[in-house]
């Protein structure tokens, strides 16, 4: 193999930086130029001096995982993925190893070889053209087994921009392929190495796929295509988007969602958005993968791919290159895994009364990890002070003239298709309402941070009701670690950790009266508690309550060890929304790695209504945590709340995979397809969720609203008493 | 017979549906990250050492290559750098290309020309399209654009003309109609990107995708709920698929894990073949139409190599 020859064959001892005292520009115009006259793309060199700028590339480990409290809570939550075994792998890292690569690039002079093994280095003497070439084959036939590779400080090889964006996104994507079953991170990682070596700016990165699918989403798509395909025709919804397109691209999403709420027109318009949605969304730049992580990971790929014993491994070049790049390459920033914050997008929901889905009570149900639902508690609160919750926001309805939303909403999608002017009807009506609630809250603040006892609890004596709150809670016990976390409570009253946990517990279970009770009982055992905090803030943010939201959540900026420093705290008494956007910006840009930073920037995007952008900062966030449920739903509720319901449902199911009895999300699916007209389909998704939480007040009223746009009266009855028996033998999922 | 040897990296090679000595061979700088491409033309003789009738020199990688079904000398290409080039080899090489149609974004990495219709072709590209293109037109006719991520690789249905797949690294596989404005059916095939598909050729509802998570899955569009089968065996992301065009139920695959793999999908124990001649990954695998049982295969090796099914690809 003629490039095998070249790699193998007399390689000079990698001495990287050795080959910058000669000027490589009369080589590469020579070499270059002088070859064949068809080789266009290389022609143009821009002159360029070697700048051994190794230091840029190796920017100081940072620890995130211990940055926020309650964070170890996440881990035994996650399933096991290699994801967090690369974590624990950085957090296991060898610190020697680092210090022998940086003085490997420091002392060139002193490349580590291990004994008795071939080098196979790439040819870093000679004309930029073949250097380059010699080096990305060896970033492709990189092999597995302790194979040495210096730093490589390459020569300047005059690469242009078109160059290297080539480089950059078709490494990028073939790295993908090749490590499918690594994590997103290591892959990133690889690129990085390469992309470092070569000093391509990483900035733009190519962008990365869509995240996996789950055999689960199948049925769904199988359920939104209900009709068999027909060579000719196509499914039953894309017959419904031409039938019934209104697409009034509404600027007021208000508007847009009521639209959704009451006439299957609506979901044509959101069909559009999810259509130009899907790829500009997915066409975010990734996130830039601090070096330092890709290190780690590729030492851990060259380990993982050592093992196979395959000769033709062994010796593949490619391979090499992996362990190449793993030792050493890069310093490489730890990866940051953060939680997903709180519920806001709960508060969203709420807010738009079974419009956009319930990522809003995600937000407060908030996992964990993530911050808690104080926020969500909040507005849940808001509402109990009406009186029984269940009735009241169709009380308040039935203040803007309508006497039964229920039927209302039955009779607009009885009519079919939603007229234009109706949809300005239902627009102003909500506004009017939102209007009346704003007050209505302002009149509701004292009455918040109730929360309701359980009876006859079983765990009030128990010796360590925290812990096993705990575990309950892990096991996906959602109602009895409730339970459990109130007998902890009910013992410490200052336990801001069960607080906490308690009412992430209710928000999973989508039960926000308590889960913001809860929250706000958290929030007065630690003022200072990160999670509670951005929980509280993303509540207020759901709730529209701006500035309620922007003290929560700069206090989480003010509060958090790493970012203190750049929230200047006299901003603290006027906040400006656009003041709080940019400080979390410049925390964003401080450590992109930091999943919390953009999950909080996705809040405050939906906050100003810039659903792409929020859509963004979540996937951002979602690259960082893939496997946070709870982020996925807040994901799923922002697209809906953008008139994407079919994306949303996609991301619902995400989170339903990572954890199957989050109630919420099965609760929030049904809000989607309802949103589309599909009013069966979410029946059955409300029924799942109330099965698994009968507590659930909210999904009550939305399977009602489904039932009568259903035409599904005769079930009613069995809803109004809660009769789950019935209406899961009725509608079974 | 004797292996081919390119100086770049192999990408694609495809039968000539007209000659049944000749193929052509899609190959790239520097893996394709990189650098040029070409495009090389081969004869094989029965006793003796492939020869090139015709190379094609290109700015860019080619990822892909396509024998007209019309014209016995046209060949479309797929070149990394966006553009769809036509060549003609009756043409002498200063004339060639003839045509380079630019019209997508970002890569272009895979061409299928039409055998139903013959007067027109697919490309698709990393820029989440795919276009429809007639040999006449300097313009495309259709953009498919649906998925969200690159499309690795579409393929037109052998019996319906109007009837293509696609291929994403969104993970789904898409079935289009070419009279209609969006996708037919949605397949979310697999839970990883999808590298590459291609139609049964005597039942054609069936289809075959194949992916990085390293399985090869056999789908019937009227049941796409469950896959026919699922074909695992190859230890890296599988790059490309094919469909035998003499016995239905046989599938040729090539991977990552260099080795190219036939499988029948309707026996218990699917692998029935299994290459190994490649020393890197195996990126394109093709089976001749008019010779029954005549693979041909490339890779990241530099080498092509043509043999019979059940004989030792590197056997002189």
């Amino acid at each position: 193999m003629a490039m095998r020859d070249l790699v193998t064959g007399g390689a000079a001892c990698a001495v990287p930086g050795s080959s910058s005292s000669s000027n490589p520009l009369g080589a590469l115009a020579n070499a270059l130029i002088g070859s064949s006259s068809q080789k266009e793309r290389l022609q143009e060199i821009p002159t360029s001096s070697l700048n051994p700028s190794g230091n840029n590339l190796y920017p100081g480990v940072v620890d995130p995982m211990s940055a926020l409290p309650g964070s170890e809570l996440e881990h035994p939550l996650h399933q096991q993925n290699k994801g967090s075994e690369f974590l624990n792998g950085f957090h296991a890292a060898n610190d020697n190893r680092l210090a022998e690569v940086w003085d490997g690039i420091q002392n060139p002079q002193v490349p580590h070889f291990p004994p008795g093994q071939p080098q196979l280095q790439p040819e870093l003497n000679g004309p930029p053209q073949r250097v380059l070439s010699s080096f990305l084959h060896s970033f492709v036939n990189s092999s597995h087994g302790g194979v040495p590779f210096g730093p490589t400080q390459l020569p300047v090889l005059g690469l242009s921009e078109g160059d290297k964006r080539c480089i950059r996104d078709r490494s990028s994507i073939m790295a993908r392929h090749i490590f499918a079953d690594r994590s997103e991170d290591f892959i990133n990682g690889q690129v990085n190495a390469l992309l470092s070596s070569l000093e391509i700016d990483n900035q733009g990165m190519a962008r990365g796929p869509m995240p996996g699918r789950y055999p689960e989403l199948e049925q769904y798509w199988g359920e939104s295509q209900a009709m068999p395909p027909r060579p000719h025709g196509p499914d039953g919804w894309a017959d419904e988007f031409s039938q019934q397109r209104l697409g009034q691209a509404d600027p007021n999403a208000w508007a847009l969602s009521f639209e959704r709420q009451h006439g299957a027109g609506g979901w044509a318009s959101e069909f559009e958005h999810e259509q130009r949605q899907m790829t500009s969304v997915d066409r975010m730049a990734g996130t830039n993968i601090p070096s330092l992580a890709a290190m780690e990971q590729t030492r851990m790929l060259a380990h993982t791919l050592a093992q196979n014993n395959n000769p033709k491994f062994q010796n593949s070049k490619f391979l090499q290159f992996v362990s190449k790049m793993s030792r050493g390459e890069l310093t490489i920033e730890d990866n940051q895994v953060k939680p997903a914050s709180g519920d806001w997008a709960n508060e969203f929901q709420q807010q738009y009364n079974a419009g956009p889905s319930n990522w809003a009570d995600q937000f407060a149900h908030e996992q964990v990890s993530t911050a808690p639902d104080r926020w969500a508690d909040d507005f849940a609160n808001e509402r109990v002070h009406h009186g029984p919750v269940d009735e009241q926001w169709v009380n308040e309805f039935s203040k803007l003239e309508v006497n039964d939303w229920a039927d209302e909403f039955g009779r607009q999608v009885g009519e079919g298709i939603l007229g234009d002017d109706t949809a300005d009807n239902w627009a102003s009506a909500y506004d009017e309402y939102v209007n009346e609630q704003t007050v209505l809250k302002q009149k509701s603040d004292s009455s918040r941070g109730v929360y309701v006892f359980s009876d006859l609890n079983p765990y009030v004596g128990h010796p360590e009701p925290l812990k096993e709150g705990q575990e309950l809670f892990r096991k996906g016990l959602l109602s009895e670690a409730v339970l459990a976390l109130e007998a902890e409570v009910l013992k410490n009253p200052d336990n801001a950790e069960g607080w906490r946990l308690l009412g992430v517990a209710h928000a999973e279970n989508d039960d926000d009266q308590q889960a913001i009770a809860s929250m706000m009982r958290a929030h007065e055992a630690d003022p200072t508690n990160l999670e509670v905090l951005l929980a509280l803030g993303v509540s207020h943010t759901n709730e529209l309550e701006q500035q309620a939201a922007l003290k929560y959540l700069y206090s989480w900026l003010r509060n958090h060890p790493v970012y203190g420093k750049i929230a200047p705290p006299e901003l603290s008494d006027s906040l400006y929304y656009a003041d709080v956007a940019r400080t979390f910006n410049e925390a964003a840009q401080m450590s992109p790695e930091d999943a919390d930073v953009h999950i909080v920037l996705g809040v405050l995007y939906n906050l100003s209504r810039e659903y792409d952008r929020a859509i963004e900062s979540f996937q951002t966030a979602l690259k960082l945590k893939p496997r946070d449920y709870s982020l996925w739903n807040k994901l799923g509720a922002t697209q809906a709340n953008s008139v994407q319901s079919a994306d949303a449902i996609y991301a619902y199911q995400h989170a339903l995979d990572l954890k199957p009895n989050y109630v919420r999300a099965w609760a929030n699916m049904g809000i989607s397809y309802a949103n589309q007209g599909m009013y069966e389909d979410s029946i059955r998704y409300y029924v799942r969720a109330l099965a698994m939480n009968p507590k659930a007040d909210n999904a009550w009223q939305y399977l009602r609203i489904s039932l009568s746009c259903a035409s599904r009266e005769d079930m009613m009855a069995a809803c109004d008493s809660r009769n789950l028996d019935v209406l899961q033998k009725e509608f079974p999922l | 017979m004797p292996a081919f040897k390119t100086p770049f990296n192999g990408y694609a090679v495809k039968f000539s549906p007209f000659y049944e000595q000749r193929l052509a061979v899609a190959t790239a700088q520097n893996f394709g990250i990189l650098g040029n491409g070409r495009l090389h033309v081969i004869d094989l003789s029965p006793a003796g050492p492939i020869s090139e009738i015709a190379a094609f020199d290109t700015a860019d990688g080619v990822y892909d290559v396509s024998w007209s079904e019309s014209h016995d000398s046209l060949l479309i290409a797929a070149i990394a750098d966006g553009s769809v080039k036509l060549y003609d080899l009756n043409l002498p090489p200063t004339s060639n290309p003839v045509r380079s149609l630019a019209e997508h974004t970002r890569e272009t990495h895979s061409v299928d020309y039409n055998a139903v219709r013959r007067d027109s072709f697919i490309s698709s590209s990393w820029d989440d399209t795919v276009k429809l293109w007639t040999i006449d037109r300097p313009t495309s006719v259709r953009t498919f654009k649906e998925h969200a991520y690159c499309v690795y690789s579409a393929a037109w249905n052998p019996r319906h003309a109007d009837v293509f797949a696609s291929a994403s690294g969104d993970c789904t596989a898409r079935i289009w109609d070419v009279r209609e404005p969006g996708s037919t059916m949605i397949l979310p095939a697999h839970e990883f990107e999808i590298l590459s598909c291609d139609w049964n050729k005597y039942d054609d509802a069936v289809i075959a995708t194949s992916s990085v998570d390293k399985s090869v899955k056999v789908w019937d569009v009227r049941n796409y709920r469950v896959p026919v089968a699922v074909l695992n065996g190859h230890g890296y992301a599988v790059r490309k698929v094919k469909f035998s065009p003499h016995r239905g139920s046989v599938i040729v695959s090539c991977s990552y894990d260099m080795t190219v793999c036939m499988w029948d999908y309707m026996v218990e124990d699917s692998l029935i073949g299994r290459y190994d001649h490649h020393t890197e990954f195996a990126v394109g695998v093709d089976m001749s139409v008019l010779v029954e049982g005549l693979l041909a295969s490339t890779g990241w090796d530099e080498l092509v190599y043509v043999w019979q099914h059940g004989t030792d690809p590197k056997a002189p």
